[in-house]
């Protein structure tokens, strides 16, 4: 628990004890909410995989609290943004009390279109003062453009290809509906039952969210309710700051790539990060990184390397506090327009989250140098989206499925690597449970399992990725947005690199076929077999206990082969270490000594 | 035969409640919880009410062993046999992270490692219908190879059994036969709802308690059948009711609370009695204390527990009380390391050894040590003399282990070493509080504090300061009161079918067939288990939007119409999200029903105590540690006994029990009520 300042706490009716209650009620707000929307939601995407983000933001988009299972991509700024943007457009005043208003305009966002903020005023007191914003982001299942699906294309060449855009207007107005926008909405998806549904979850959201945060300024006074906020603010901006402090001062920097913007598949996208901390603040730098590009793998400024940062300063400086605007009052960001990270108006940006894991890492491994304890190996680095669509057995309607993979992580100074599980940039999303999409999909599972041999070796081994395995019952399709397979997630410290992911179709007449990108025909007895990544390992593998290899190796998650080769371990076919030919085994090893 | 006993075995101590039907009294037994034996524990406990077994027509059980054995990993070696491509959907889980930014974070290891994770063929699809028959021959072999492993206890899972649960049932007939000693249990067996990973974790956590429970439920009934007891024997289960032991056998995991519900079904009961809308029930035990809130004199049930917490454990689909519990207790050990740091629990003494002032061997200081030091609890007093406390033991080890190292000296050091040990078990107990009450949304404030459990009204007015609570509860017979509330719990059966249908045209109809098959199978169990045909029936609908997943519960009374199902529908989703969605059609997707019996049961106005003289005097006067400005005060110590109902005691005040006293702190104003409740006002 922060301290509150002594500045703020003078007051009796803003003693520490009110302040920390409101602080505890802002955090938890949005978490009712959050469950709320799980249950109304229609679409798997938002009540199973759980697509979407609630929030509480002052009059001027700063971030007051969000919940903690929203996607950390847009934990960091998406709604703050799209409101500055509406304040900008309409005038704070003018956006009266039950106005709701939706944004996912590119220009200013500069995330996929798919994502769509929704917001409402909260204005309390005889004279409606605004104490904020209440939001809710969603990831729409489908907004039109090219691909069902919209973010789904890796072809695209412009936005206009990817979807329709709302730049802050307005679905309601003052409380009631304005019907003509929803039936807009409605004509520009392909399901609209679905997406009206969920819409209607958003919007329930938003009012709820606003009457439960415009309870607690009646109650306690809105005065002392912004001053709660401004305590939350400076508690963790000081948290930031003596993270700073402790860090190693100094510049350093770290190089990755992404496979291809999907136009150009043999260009890989260099990515070249430069931290400087010191001066009690930490600037990242993304000039290195490459130029925009042809193909839907860019962002914009504050869906790319404003997200990027912030995602990464907050993995380093305060990981277990609740996220807000104090997080992020010490980091610079600096990046010239027409970065793939800070794309034009214009460009495409379909896959503008699928690259940003891997961003996130390499802003990490350049942050080890200030904190060599605390970064760990590079995960698995991506997404993994792959999408299956068509018409389902079980309905006769058309069909989305939109599905990531789990991948493993990296091994660090004190542990192995954690895995599966989902990128440094998801928050609480799940699998959509096989029995659910069995249901309703024309496929089954043969398999989803754990995919051996993929960790990195290393003292400390990177986490497993996964192997799911599709045998395909009726007549659908595939859209693969897979990326990372080109660069494998790197090691730290001597540590090997884990294996990256990998996709095979194989089809009935035996022929395989391995594609990462694009929309593929499939046919009833098709298979599709997905593979995540692994993470990277820490430490010299070598050094790795033998028994603890042997252990690896009776679990199936390490190869005999690949224990002998990698860490220099044999062991016997029952499992069982053998100790004097791991003695040999390592002594012969480049580095001698066991 | 006019007995009722209920018993709870906890962490440190066992209890014992005894409702003399004839008489409409309770009586109380407590011993110290013997883990050798802990249905020798019971007995004792029983003896020292002087009820034979053989008088008591029926036993009522609640035990931590279960939550026990999750928590200490001492559950059975256990094997996972699974649709082939699907050993690993136990570890795998649902691959998300619920704990953000964070490069360390770690969910629990699976209760069954990856090499004792087996696959076999067989395949249904999700409609249930069967694509590959089960391997029946490759089961044959992969039990030989469980037999070789050595394995105790087997869970079966497989995808899509929910539609359909054959292959299972093939499965675990087949295993049972190749495995006689094995514990075999089936996911389906436990819940027929979809989700693989919730329902394969739930069939693994069953298998890995399942042995365990079975072999302590046989030495249980064989301890009472010793004693010439030919009554009935319920178990607690976590969602408020009590089952069969046959039932408890085959579903262990139904007993994952038995312990705290007991306390949360007497606070429920006193808050209905006394016309208290908000309580936070706080028990505080030997191991830890726990905390849940009764609103409305009901407490929350929720569908799916985590052991080990949703951030880093595993689901069980089990119903289970919502309640938050930490590891602070009477037992939790006090101890500075080697930085100089003070820490309390959450590793506890216990009842072996327990505290040093036990004198039964343990060394390290307790918070119970602390409390005796600081004259909060009376060497005599404990457990009405039976057992005698060592107060200059607990002093010296005190004074060791906790003030030297801190740098404190004399006795004045070893008061303010022993009240550190306090505030720091009352700050990680607010912590618990908190949870439940702010971090749901709940203003701590507008909650009255129900005290109990042993340590619950040593604490009571501290905490309530603290958390800036107005007003404490005490019950009368605080430190028994978990076993009272197994009392008066009922017998409970939740019941449900799967009932798809759009709200329109022929679906009353549909309902109504729905709820006679429930309720005819309902009183079939409860015949069988209990005698009695006699119920009362819950019926409650899932309902929704269709296309949606989640629902909500509406209410269901025979002989309704549809269009106010529908418009009890609609109010019950605006009030719970807000809005509703006028132009989608209305599915129920299932009838629930919760069937219950009438069990004879102890009144809360008998409960009262002696109608005791008009003024009590204090029994004795104590130089008790109040923590600054006050220091040692002399402070009366009254007979909880002797106290009427609208006596009045003034802070500071110790008010003494059978197992448990209640601290006034100065300032503070306790009223006893006319259920011998003590109300206390707080000074600020």
């Amino acid at each position: 628990m922060n301290a509150v300042p002594a500045s703020i706490a003078r007051s009796p009716d803003r003693d520490p004890i009110t302040l920390e209650i409101i602080r505890h009620e802002l955090v938890s707000i949005p978490e009712q909410i959050d469950r709320n929307i799980t249950r109304t939601a229609f679409s798997p995407l938002i009540n199973e995989y759980k697509d979407y983000a609630v929030g509480i933001v002052d009059p001027e988009g700063r971030l007051v609290s969000q919940s903690r299972g929203s996607l950390l991509i847009f934990v960091a700024n998406a709604l703050g943004t799209a409101v500055r943007d509406g304040i900008a457009l309409h005038g704070a005043a003018a956006i009266e009390d039950g106005d709701v208003l939706i944004s996912n305009h590119a220009g200013t966002l500069g995330q996929h279109l798919n994502n769509v903020v929704m917001y409402t005023p909260v204005r309390v007191g005889p004279e409606r003062r605004l104490l904020g914003f209440f939001c809710v982001l969603m990831h729409w299942i489908d907004v039109g453009g090219s691909m069902v699906g919209s973010c789904t294309s890796t072809t695209t060449t412009e936005i206009w290809q990817e979807g329709i855009q709302f730049r802050n207007v307005r679905l309601f107005r003052r409380g009631e509906r304005l019907a003509d926008m929803f039936r807009m909405i409605e004509c520009n998806t392909r399901f609209p039952e679905m997406l009206m549904g969920d819409v209607e979850a958003q919007i329930a959201g938003c009012f709820m969210g606003r009457d439960l945060v415009a309870a607690i300024a009646d109650k306690y006074g809105a005065a002392t309710y912004e001053a709660a906020v401004h305590a939350m603010w400076d508690g963790a901006e000081a948290l930031a700051r003596a993270a700073i402090g402790r860090a190693r001062a100094g510049e350093y920097e770290a190089h990755a790539f992404l496979d291809n913007d999907g136009i150009n598949l043999d260009r890989p996208v260099p990515i070249g990060i430069k931290v400087r901390v010191g001066g009690g603040r930490i600037a990242v730098d993304f000039s290195g990184v490459s130029e925009q590009l042809p193909g839907p793998l860019n962002a914009g400024r504050n869906g790319g390397a404003v997200a990027a940062a912030r995602i990464a300063i907050k993995y380093m400086l305060s990981p277990d506090e609740p996220v807000n605007e104090g997080d992020f009052r010490l980091l610079d960001v600096e990046i010239p327009e027409g970065k793939f990270l800070s794309a034009r108006p214009g460009a495409p940006i379909g896959g503008s989250g699928n690259m940003i894991p891997t961003v996130v890492d390499t802003v990490l491994r350049a942050l080890a140098g200030a904190f060599p304890d605390r970064v760990a190996a590079a995960h698995h680095g991506t997404y993994g989206v792959h999408s299956f669509h068509g018409i389902s057995p079980a309905t006769g309607a058309s069909f989305f499925h939109l599905d990531t993979l789990p991948g493993g992580w990296g091994g660090s100074a004190a542990l192995d690597g954690y895995g599966p599980s989902r990128s440094n940039v998801h928050g609480d999303t799940s699998d959509v449970p096989v029995e659910m999409q069995e249901a309703f999909h024309p496929y089954r599972f043969e398999s989803y399992a754990l995919r051996p041999d993929s960790g990195g070796p290393g003292r400390h081994r990177g986490g497993v990725g996964v192997e799911k395995v599709y045998r395909i019952t009726g007549p659908c399709r595939v859209n693969l947005k897979i990326e990372r397979t080109g660069c494998p997630p790197w090691g730290l410290e001597g540590g090997g690199a884990g294996r990256t992911a990998d996709v095979e179709i194989r089809r009935t007449d035996g022929s395989v076929q391995r594609v990462f990108k694009g929309d593929h025909a499939l046919a009833p007895g098709d298979r599709v077999i997905l593979r995540s990544g692994g993470g990277g390992g820490y430490g010299a593998p070598r050094q790795r206990d033998a028994a603890l290899v042997a252990r690896d190796v009776r679990a199936g998650l390490v190869s005999p082969q690949a224990a002998l080769r990698d860490y220099g371990v044999a062991v016997r076919e029952n499992g069982e270490l053998d100790s004097e030919a791991t003695a040999r085994a390592r002594a012969a090893q480049p580095g001698g000594e066991p | 035969m006019r007995y009722l006993v209920a018993a709870d075995t906890g962490g440190t101590f066992t209890d014992v409640a005894v409702y003399d039907a004839g008489a409409g009294t309770v009586a109380y037994g407590k011993t110290l919880t013997r883990y050798d034996d802990l249905a020798l524990g019971v007995l004792d406990g029983l003896a020292a009410t002087g009820v034979a077994l053989a008088d008591a027509a029926l036993v009522k059980h609640g035990t931590t062993h279960v939550i026990n054995t999750f928590i200490q990993r001492s559950g059975a070696r256990t094997a996972l046999v699974a649709t082939r491509g699907f050993r690993d959907t136990l570890e795998i889980g649902r691959g998300n992270r619920p704990v953000p930014f964070s490069l360390e974070y770690r969910r629990l290891p699976p209760l069954v490692p990856r090499e004792l994770r087996f696959e076999v063929g067989g395949r249904l699809d999700a409609r249930g219908v069967e694509i590959e028959p089960l391997d029946v021959a490759g089961l044959g072999a992969l039990a030989a190879q469980l037999r070789a492993l050595e394995v105790e206890a087997v869970a079966v899972s497989f995808i899509n059994a929910y539609a359909n649960p054959a292959h299972e049932e093939q499965a675990v007939a087949v295993l049972r036969e190749a495995l006689p000693a094995a514990y075999v249990t089936a996911g389906t067996l436990l819940t027929r709802e979809w989700f693989e990973y919730e329902r394969t974790s739930t069939a693994a956590a069953n298998a890995y308690v399942g042995a365990r429970m079975r072999g302590y439920l046989d030495a249980f009934e064989a301890r009472l059948a010793e004693r010439g007891f030919g009554g009935r024997f319920y178990m607690m289960g976590s969602n408020g009711g009590v089952l069969s032991a046959a039932r408890a056998r085959a579903q262990p995991v139904a007993l994952v609370e038995s312990g705290p519900i007991g306390g949360c079904i007497g606070a429920a009961e006193y808050a209905r009695a006394l016309g208290l809308p908000r309580l936070i029930a706080f028990d505080m035990g030997g191991t830890t204390a726990k905390c849940a809130l009764v609103q409305d004199g009901h407490f929350d049930v929720q569908p799916v527990y985590y052991i080990g917490g949703y951030d880093h454990g595993f689901p069980l689909k089990t119903p289970v009380l919502d309640i938050v519990e930490v590891g602070a207790g009477g037992g939790s050990i006090a101890a500075v390391d080697e930085r100089g740091r003070l820490s309390v629990g959450p590793r506890s003494a216990g009842s072996e050894p327990g505290p040093v002032a036990f004198g039964r061997g343990g060394t390290e200081p307790t918070v119970t040590d602390a409390n005796l030091v600081l004259g909060r609890i009376g060497g005599s007093a404990f457990m009405q003399g039976r057992l005698a406390l060592d107060t200059a033991a607990a002093a010296q080890a005190i004074a060791a282990r906790v003030a030297a190292p801190l740098g404190y000296h004399g006795p004045d050091g070893v008061d303010v070493a022993a009240q550190g040990v306090l505030d720091l078990a009352c700050a990680t107990m607010a912590g618990a509080i908190r949870e439940i009450t702010i971090e749901r949304g709940h203003d701590v404030r507008e909650f009255r504090l129900f005290a109990f459990g042993g340590g619950g009204p040593l604490f009571a007015t501290i905490l309530a300061r603290r958390l800036n609570i107005p007003e404490v509860v005490v019950p009368p017979q605080p430190g028994n009161f978990s076993t009272l509330g197994m009392l008066i719990a009922g017998a409970r059966i939740d019941l449900s079918r799967t009932v798809v249908a759009e709200a329109a045209g022929e679906a009353a109809a549909r309902i109504e067939a729905a709820y006679a098959e429930l309720e005819a199978e309902a009183a079939r169990t409860m015949q069988v288990e209990l005698g009695t045909s006699a119920l009362s029936f819950e019926r409650v609908l899932e309902m929704r939007y269709r296309g949606q997943k989640h629902t909500v519960a509406v209410p269901w009374t025979p002989g309704q119409e549809l269009a106010t199902l529908l418009e009890a529908f609609a109010t019950t989703y605006r009030r719970r999200y807000g809005n509703t969605n006028a132009d989608c059609a209305v599915e129920i997707l299932g009838a629930r029903l919760g069937a219950q019996a009438a069990i004879p049961r102890p009144q809360l106005e008998r409960l009262a105590g002696a109608a005791g003289a008009a003024a009590a005097n204090a029994v004795a006067v104590r130089a008790v540690y109040f923590p600054p400005p006050h220091g040692r005060l002399d402070t009366p110590v009254y007979a909880r006994a002797a106290l009427a109902a609208g006596h009045a005691v003034e802070g500071p005040a110790i008010i003494e029990e059978y197992s448990a006293t209640t601290v006034l702190m100065p300032g503070d104003r306790a009223v006893v009520g006319a259920l011998g409740e003590l109300t206390i006002r707080c000074a600020p």
